[in-house]
């Protein structure tokens, strides 16, 4: 799962911010390859950057080893990050340890999920672009946290494709990820998508204005909570397994006495075919830098044999999915056909962000609150009383359709009916909301088999997000006696009361949650 | 940014050394012309015929010499502007570079000829990882650059990424601004005094679609055995590319219009170095159609019923703007008569020759899958900067030629020539020659004073040249107008020589000992230990002078009437005293009753 190791204890000297508690004080924590780091390779998993040593760290990682982290070494992943399998490997297919090594562990983030769930590290970080750290952490059975876009640093955070790319945290508890993600979640001036800092205390404002109004309600916690079921995720593709699991905890949370509530989402369907353009045809344009000349491998022959400067060395050293979705994004992006792909796929993007606008409570801090009128809903969009459809605080559903598929399976499938495991994922992504996978467990009869079940919040609502995920791990029981000890000395624990006031507050001032 | 050694990097970034495969070997088919705009095709021997390996200078002179010998048939350029049966349309665009001190996507420094490799920051050579930052700095110029070219600057505007690969791209696109520019619909006037074609009139506004920011590509310096260096210095610097309309119908009209470009940006500060030296370059788009005929059927930027264009690429001279128009018409017109058809195409120009070649056809053409940046939001200019900027754009160029003229008594001819030299450092340094002149003499006509100063200024001083070194600018004039010789010292002088203190001769011989002691000494001084002061003769001298060069001969043919013959006799005299102190009307009363002796 690695294809770099640090040497053990090998933490660099780096002056702790005085307001960050070193939670993670000489902790192994494990680090996606296509996250610059300045002691160990960057490569991606691709032939082209086997051996690129960036010059440069991501601010994550600075951000991690200020807060005393040990980076172990760093995972092996999709290429690039295009993948849900992590099969396409420079350096070969990441893999559950035996007997259950023909069951896929997800992908792009593959090799951070195995190294936690192994124990090996205490907290990795991934990249999710449309789902490649939600869908490895429930194939591999831990929790997968994509915050909202612009939240954490993407300085050093190679591209696939920018516009939805989000560094992502996996652990063995929604407590570690709340840990790490408040530790990350700085303004950094050096990417030109990273919230403002005036942003974020706008967002900040709005829930604290919202926090308020509740407390005066006496309305305070976790069981008032609305939770809306996409009618629209109910697929054809859905596994019985994983429906069946859907039900299950919709009824822990009624139990707890949260309100389940249908609501529709009508361009889910066409949101994945949308984020594959998208995704694409990003990917393709910032996939053209690696050319061999400045960094990378570079073919023995010239640049200019073959027929297009460069063709052999990017020939060389991309692998086929790459070349791939290269092909296809610049296809969706060529003068003749980029009015009815890449046009119409930002439209599509728009359309998907209203749909969650719509059914959630909380209004979007970076849109000016919009109104919906009723004649232009959908038809199929179910109104709750005659002002409108009811809104929710959170979506829950499953992470993919199906439980982790076994790899022999996956060879035989077109490439494209791999896609298919990201529709779920998928319009979070394109909306760029926050969401977290969180395991479900359960033995069959025909060995491990793993699912997820994932939380969705509106944007900057992060918070929220990880605190009910906490509630849902309590519920479910989720303590795997393998992992007990390695957890119990993983410093102070949250007390329930503090996870109800982090459930009111939204993630991103640093001001909001002192733990 | 966080900035890398650039030691280190250098090191980094081709393993700290060059290498000797691949990319940084061409092949050796392609012409110096192609170098910067080239698509992912990759070199093929049959494409360019013409191969490089002639040495320049020779090339120039064997051009020349073909051109003389061919050459007494042609036509003047100023007979060549219109022709009775076609009409010609050009469009031009103009790339120029922004005076910042930062690069437009990274913090790294704007240089112009420092060591290479030395102001790159991680971005600028797509460092994987890396991000842009956009320099807010850099809209000043372009902002300026816009209002003096009368465009509406766009509250918002937006970056686009256009894609195509070649080993001055690192990151194998280009930002620019393609759908959404920060100005558009401007109009620049051009004047009679511009150049303009006679046909053209007193005037002529040609319409500026729009003016868009972009980056600057790598710098490839090639060296003997088909080596090719790569500089990524200038990788990254702010250029603004200004897009004219299809409105030009004469070849010295586009020729005046690249021209006026550069003065404009040069009098607002918006762009660094000229035309010729390589900070401004020009691509001029060329079509012809009948008069009388019908309509052609293509439409460029809203203009319609033109003939297939042809693009011109990276012009870099007044002249070859001109000259390649005018090839380039007449090689439609010869295709069009012969009843051929226009293809388009993109075509080049090399300096000297008579006919443009063709670089590579609409096949050939790269889709640069044009994107808007996910990593760059738009840019937002608020009205307060807009106005700001319109109020401290100061004077303009046409505005100046225009107060040189009546105020100050020049020519338009030398007024243009004081804007437009030196960045405008030489107009400087007029105005303070002739701040300076008033101190000295107060009551003196304007008009006077400012032919004077731009006598000096423009024709004396630009006779100046180093023996030892050939240099493209001796006085070493700057935009502010300081150079070699302090103004102050040139008013002086001027004055001296007004007043009688010195006479011509001794100015000239001044002024070049003022260039050549570097200003280190005044003018008073330098005239001191010359002893050039003016002392009129004493009737005593006159009269030596005069006996000393009286030749009988002349002297009886004087008194048999030719009285004409005295101004012979005086400017014997005026030869013969070699400090020019010899007053000609004084001279004659002299030699007169000299000779008038000689009657008796």
């Amino acid at each position: 799962m690695f294809s770099s190791q640090g040497r053990s204890k090998s933490k660099r000297k780096m002056e702790p911010k005085p307001r960050s508690p070193l939670w993670l004080a000489d902790r192994p924590v494990a680090v996606k390859d296509n996250i610059a780091t300045a002691d160990l390779p960057t490569t991606c998993a691709s032939g082209i950057l086997k051996n690129h040593q960036s010059p440069f760290e991501a601010s994550v990682v600075e951000q991690l080893r200020s807060i005393g982290a040990t980076i172990m070494g760093k995972t092996n992943m999709d290429e690039f990050g295009m993948g849900s399998h992590s099969t396409n490997s420079f350096f070969g297919t990441v893999t559950n340890p035996p007997p259950f090594d023909r069951l896929s562990v997800g992908g792009s983030s593959g090799g951070s999920a195995v190294a936690v769930a192994e124990n090996l590290v205490d907290l990795a970080i991934g990249t999710d672009t449309g789902g490649s750290v939600r869908l490895p952490a429930a194939y591999s059975g831990v929790v997968g946290f994509k915050p909202s876009y612009g939240i954490i640093s993407r300085w050093g955070v190679v591209p696939y494709a920018n516009s939805l790319d989000t560094v992502g945290i996996l652990a063995r508890s929604s407590e570690k990820v709340f840990k790490a993600f408040i530790s990350m979640r700085e303004h950094d001036p050096r990417d030109p998508t990273s919230l403002s800092e005036k942003s974020r205390m706008r967002a900040f404002t709005n829930s604290r204005n919202r926090w308020r109004k509740v407390r005066q309600q006496n309305h305070k916690d976790f069981q008032k909570l609305r939770i809306g079921v996409p009618e629209q995720y109910n697929i054809f593709e859905l596994d019985d397994r994983t429906r069946w699991a859907w039900q299950l905890i919709l009824m822990l949370f009624q139990d707890q006495g949260c309100t389940i509530v249908p609501i529709s989402l009508p361009n889910t369907e066409k949101a994945l075919p949308a984020y594959y353009v998208l995704a694409m045809a990003e990917a393709a344009s910032n996939l053209s830098k690696y050319d061999g000349v400045r960094y990378g491998t570079r073919s023995k022959s010239r640049d200019g044999a073959g027929d297009v400067l460069y063709s052999e060395s990017r020939g060389e050293g991309f692998g086929d999915e790459v070349k791939r979705r290269i092909l296809l994004g610049s296809y969706a992006l060529s003068s003749d056909a980029i009015d009815n792909y890449f046009i119409k796929a930002q439209k599509v993007r728009r359309l998907v962000q209203q749909d969650f606008d719509r059914v959630f409570s909380m209004p979007n801090p970076l849109r000016d609150p919009e109104q919906f009128d009723l004649s232009e809903m959908d038809e199929s969009i179910l109104l709750n009383n005659k002002l409108g459809p009811s809104q929710v605080d959170l979506i829950v559903c499953p992470t993919s359709p199906a439980p982790a598929p076994n790899l022999d399976d996956i060879t035989n499938q077109r490439p494209v009916d791999a896609y298919i495991n990201d529709v779920f994922t998928v319009p979070a992504s394109m909306a760029g909301l926050p969401a977290i996978s969180v395991p479900l467990k359960r033995r069959q009869e025909d060995g491990r088999r793993f699912d997820g079940m994932q939380i969705i919040g509106q944007y900057s609502d992060d918070n929220r997000v990880i605190a009910v995920a906490h509630e849902l791990e309590k519920l479910l029981k989720n303590n795997d006696a393998r992992w007990s000890r390695a957890e119990s000395d993983s410093g102070t624990a949250i007390s329930d009361r503090r996870w109800l006031d982090i459930m009111q507050l939204t993630f991103v001032h640093s001001r909001d949650v002192k733990v | 940014m966080a900035r890398i050694a650039p030691r280190v990097l250098r090191s980094y970034l081709f393993g700290g050394q060059v290498l000797a495969i691949g990319c940084l070997r061409r092949n050796p088919v392609r012409s110096p012309a192609l170098q910067r705009y080239h698509g992912t095709q990759a070199s093929r021997a049959d494409t360019d015929p013409a191969p490089i390996s002639i040495p320049f200078r020779k090339q120039l002179k064997d051009e020349a010499k073909r051109r003389k010998a061919e050459g007494s048939g042609k036509k003047t350029k100023e007979d060549n502007q219109k022709l009775e049966d076609w009409e010609l349309t050009v469009g031009i665009e103009i790339h120029a570079q922004l005076n910042t001190a930062r690069k437009l996507f990274s913090s790294a420094a704007s240089t112009i000829n420092d060591i290479p490799n030395t102001h790159v920051a991680l971005f600028d050579v797509a460092m994987p990882g890396s991000q842009p930052s956009f320099q807010k700095e850099t809209l000043i110029p372009a902002l300026r650059a816009a209002l003096a070219l009368n465009c509406t600057i766009q509250k918002t505007s937006k970056f686009d990424r256009k894609h195509y690969m070649h080993w001055d791209q690192p990151s194998g696109y280009q930002i620019t601004q393609y759908y959404e520019p920060f100005a558009k619909d401007g109009h620049i006037t051009l004047y009679a005094h511009d150049g303009i074609a006679k046909e053209d009139g007193d005037r002529i506004d040609i319409g500026i679609k729009q003016i868009q920011m972009e980056q600057d590509t790598a710098k490839t310096i090639s060296q003997p055995g088909d080596i090719h260096l790569l500089d990524f210095n200038r990788v990254g610097l702010p250029l603004i590319e200004i897009i004219t309309l299809p409105q030009i119908h004469h070849p010295s009209t586009a020729a005046a219009l690249v021209r006026k470009v550069q003065i404009i940006l040069n009098s607002v500060d918006a762009c660094v170095l000229g035309l010729q030296s390589g900070g401004l370059r020009a691509d001029v788009n060329v079509s012809v159609r009948r008069r009388d005929g019908e309509e052609g059927d293509n439409e460029y930027a809203g203009v319609k019923g033109l003939g297939k264009r042809t693009e011109i690429k990276n012009l870099s001279s007044f002249k070859a703007v001109e000259d390649a128009i005018i090839a380039e018409r007449d090689r439609q017109i010869e295709v069009l008569d012969a009843g051929g058809k226009i293809e388009g195409e993109t075509r080049g120009w090399t300096i000297g020759s008579t006919e443009t070649r063709r670089l590579r056809g609409k096949e050939g053409e790269v889709d640069y899958r044009y994107m808007p940046d996910p990593d760059l939001g738009p840019v937002i200019i608020g009205q307060d900067l807009i106005d700001h900027l319109h109020e401290s754009l100061g004077v303009l160029p046409d505005h100046e030629i225009n107060v040189l003229v009546d105020d100050y008594g020049l020519t338009t001819k030398d007024a243009m020539s004081l804007v437009s030299l030196n960045e405008g450092g030489r107009h400087e340094y007029f105005c303070d020659v002739v701040d300076e002149l008033q101190r000295l003499a107060p009551d003196q006509d304007l008009k006077e004073v400012g032919r004077l100063a731009g006598n000096w200024v423009l024709h004396e001083m630009g006779g100046l040249s180093n023996v030892e070194v050939e240099e493209d600018d001796p006085l070493r004039m700057t935009s502010d107008g300081d150079c070699i010789i302090p103004s102050a010292q040139i008013a002086q002088l001027v004055h001296y020589l007004d007043t009688s203190k010195i006479n011509g001769k001794s100015a000239k011989k001044v002024l070049s000992e003022l260039f050549s002691s570097g200003g280190s000494k005044s003018t008073k001084d330098l005239i001191d230990e010359a002893g050039l002061w003016f002392t009129p003769l004493s009737v005593a001298e006159y009269e030596e002078l005069a006996k000393s060069i009286l030749d009988m001969k002349v002297v009886e043919q004087i008194l048999a009437g030719k009285d004409g013959k005295v101004n012979f006799l005086v400017g014997q005299m005026m030869r013969k005293d070699g400090d020019g102190r010899v007053d000609p009307q004084q001279a004659a009363v002299v030699l007169r009753k000299l000779i008038e002796e000689f009657r008796k």
